[in-house]
């Protein structure tokens, strides 16, 4: 009798009281490419400038290229806004990839569950994205670029993203989602199910160590897309973070990482990538 | 007949004119208060009682609707039907400045009892001067304040509404403040002024005023101002200080700052600076290591100077005068961080 009744009284207790909220399970709203759980602050605004370059070995890297540094695979600006505590939005512009060129791609992210410390024990968030190939269609008609109607331009991605903050330094996610391309070549699927993970695990106050990878699950091999894996690490100084990055993807946006991606690590064919972000109170 | 109704009437009106006086005589005289009564008088109304000078930010009568508005923009830094625009983006009045009495006794202001008394009561360690009470005071901004804001805070000097609108603009990095705006919060300000019963008065003394009470007594009124500070003094202190072999610092006095003060700002989740941490060895270990340079990052640089606003990076830390935190305080802290970065 005593038992149950302190049971209930220890469930009421966890749930009537507000917990103390757990916050930084990643230092950004991205890991390295992919989306984190994290959100912006509300009215904050953040600008995030992220680059690749070239394959740094292999056939196109190598002193010739020095080393990828002479050849850009990507570039985003991206302009994200913390609506409310749990709501963030964003628009990015992006070079774009192999054919995917002129890539203007939006987002919309919503976080359902946050950490506590004596309460909920995951973050929960959901991303929605959607690009849009800017280039002039291409007039050969295997090419994947060959738009006959400008909705065939289209690529979403949505996602799951769970994470957790074990302690201070050792942040964990997972993530499930879907992600289509309304055009695709005639060997290739629209629609791609894929699953990632990420390790991230801090060594000083200002410096960190994430790992990030995503596995799609019904990729046709023949068209010899892999599956995008990246190492990096944090620098963390007030009002930026700095990220560097090694990765076979050359794509920065998830709607073109994950099915255009045709780099091999084993080749050589991973790149530096590096990316500045700067709050704002709006 | 007639005669009998003027009669009447003129015994009526004169009935009604007595009791009109009777009715204005009826009104308390404020001698005749209990003690109950007089603890509870604000100490303002007393000393106007007591025939003192009316201040610069005199109100009559305080009007709840003010207080109410007055109360929203000091805590959310806008009303809550978010009517008008926020006051700062950066800053609400709370970061800095707390609403509660920050010692036992107000006639020993000293950065110890405040230590003393946060620590019983929980209150946040800040770098400002409390609201409560702030409409008692008779000038603003003072001492070394002049060195940071230099002539800006002349006006402030003696004029609360001033003090006010400078804090809006330099300390929370806002916009001016409109008229209704000012005087919302000096209506606030009014709502938590002293009371009689936060003097610490003796039985005798409350005897005293209420034998004064009414009549012009300078004596009186210098009585009740010995028991309180009509100034928030400030004084800067030294950037770089050495600690003495045999200094022993309290990290009990420590943690309290830290979690009280520093965290107060600095909490992750709180979106006050882009400088976020919290109570782990990760943190701690970061600020142990800067201590050994004199860079901005060293916790007593950063304590004594603060930071400044930048274009684009307009949150600043406001530093601690020695009467917000004394040398000894500043060791307490620093033997804090130290005994928990190992
Ligand atoms: C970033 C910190 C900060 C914020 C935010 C802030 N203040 Fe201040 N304020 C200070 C500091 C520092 C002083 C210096 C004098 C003191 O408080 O002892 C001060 C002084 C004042 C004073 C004069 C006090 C005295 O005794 O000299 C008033 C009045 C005041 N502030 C009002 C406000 C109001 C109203 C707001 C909100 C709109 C506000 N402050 C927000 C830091 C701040
Ligand atoms: C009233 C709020 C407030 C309080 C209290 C406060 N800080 Fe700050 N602190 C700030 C702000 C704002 C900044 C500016 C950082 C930014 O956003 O870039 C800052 C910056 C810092 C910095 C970085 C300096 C730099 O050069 O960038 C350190 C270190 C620091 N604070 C330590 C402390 C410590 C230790 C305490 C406790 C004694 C403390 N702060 C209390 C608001 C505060």
């Amino acid at each position: 009798m005593k038992l149950t009744l302190t049971t209930v009284l220890v469930i009421l207790g966890l749930t009537t009281f507000s917990q103390e909220k757990i916050w930084n399970t990643f230092e950004g709203t991205r890991v390295l490419n992919n989306h984190s759980t994290e959100m912006l602050y509300k009215h904050n605004l953040e600008i995030i400038i992220a680059h690749k370059f070239g394959d740094i070995a292999g056939s196109n890297g190598g002193f010739d290229n020095f080393f990828g540094f002479d050849n850009l695979a990507d570039v985003r600006f991206g302009f994200e806004y913390g609506a409310t505590t749990n709501f963030d939005i964003g628009l990015g512009r992006n070079k774009g990839v192999n054919q995917q060129t002129q890539v203007i791609d939006g987002y919309a992210k919503y976080r359902f569950i946050q950490q506590e410390k004596n309460g909920k024990p995951i973050n929960l968030t959901f991303v929605s994205s959607m690009a849009f190939v800017g280039r002039k269609a291409s007039t050969d008609s295997t090419s994947i670029a060959y738009y006959k109607e400008p909705l065939e331009r289209l690529i979403f991605t949505n996602q799951i993203l769970v994470s957790r903050k074990m302690n201070q330094r050792l942040s964990l996610q997972i993530n499930v989602g879907y992600h289509h391309r309304n055009l695709v070549t005639y060997n290739d699927v629209n629609g791609m199910i894929f699953t990632g993970g990420v390790i991230r695990y801090r060594v000083t106050q200002t410096f960190g160590l994430i790992t990030e990878y995503n596995h799609v699950w019904n990729r046709v091999k023949a068209t010899g897309q892999k599956n995008p894996l990246s190492v990096g690490f944090e620098l963390i100084t007030g009002g930026h973070n700095f990220t560097i990055v090694l990765s076979n993807g050359r794509g920065i946006n998830e709607n073109l990482f994950l099915s255009n991606t045709y780099s091999d690590w084993l080749k050589g064919q991973w790149r530096i990538g590096f990316s500045i972000n700067r709050r704002f109170k709006l | 007949m007639k005669t009998k109704f003027i009669l009447y009437s003129l015994v009526g009106l004169l009935a009604i004119t007595i009791l009109s006086f009777a009715n204005l005589s009826s009104k308390t005289t404020i001698s005749s208060l209990t003690n109950d009564e007089l603890a509870n008088l604000s100490v303002q109304e007393v000393l106007i009682e007591l025939k003192d000078e009316k201040p610069i930010h005199y109100i009559h009568k305080e009007n709840a609707d003010s207080v109410r508005m007055g109360y929203e923009l000091v805590h959310f830094g806008q009303l809550k039907n978010k009517s008008n625009k926020r006051i700062s983006k950066f800053f609400v009045c709370t970061d800095c400045h707390n609403q509660v009495k920050e010692v036992r006794n107000l006639s020993i202001e000293t950065a110890d009892e405040r230590l003393r008394y946060g620590i019983k009561h929980q209150i946040p360690f800040l770098p400002a001067s409390t609201f409560y009470g702030l409409y008692n005071k008779r000038h603003w901004y003072n001492g070394d304040y002049y060195k940071k804001y230099g002539d800006l805070v002349l006006p402030t000097r003696d004029t609360l509404i001033n003090a006010i609108q400078l804090c809006a603009v330099q300390c929370s990095q806002g916009r001016p403040m409109q008229t209704w705006e000012l005087r919302a919060v000096l209506h606030y300000l009014r709502s938590i002024d002293y009371k009689i019963k936060d003097l610490s008065l003796t039985p005798q003394e409350l005897e005293y005023i209420k034998l004064h009470l009414g009549t012009s007594s300078p004596k009186t009124i210098k009585m009740i101002k010995s028991k309180y500070a009509e100034t928030n003094p400030a004084t800067f202190g030294d950037p770089y200080i050495s600690i003495s072999d045999d200094a022993v610092g309290n990290i009990e006095n420590g943690k309290y700052i830290f979690e009280k003060g520093c965290l107060h700002c600095h909490q992750l989740g709180k979106n006050i600076t882009a400088f976020e941490f919290d109570a782990e060895s990760l943190t701690f270990s970061f600020l142990e290591k800067k201590l050994k340079k004199h860079s901005n990052y060293s916790v007593p640089y950063i304590v004594r100077k603060g930071t400044y606003a930048t274009s684009g990076k307009r949150q600043y830390m406001p530093q601690y005068p020695l009467e917000k935190m004394n040398k000894q305080q500043l060791i307490d802290l620093i033997f804090y961080i130290k005994s928990k970065s190992k």
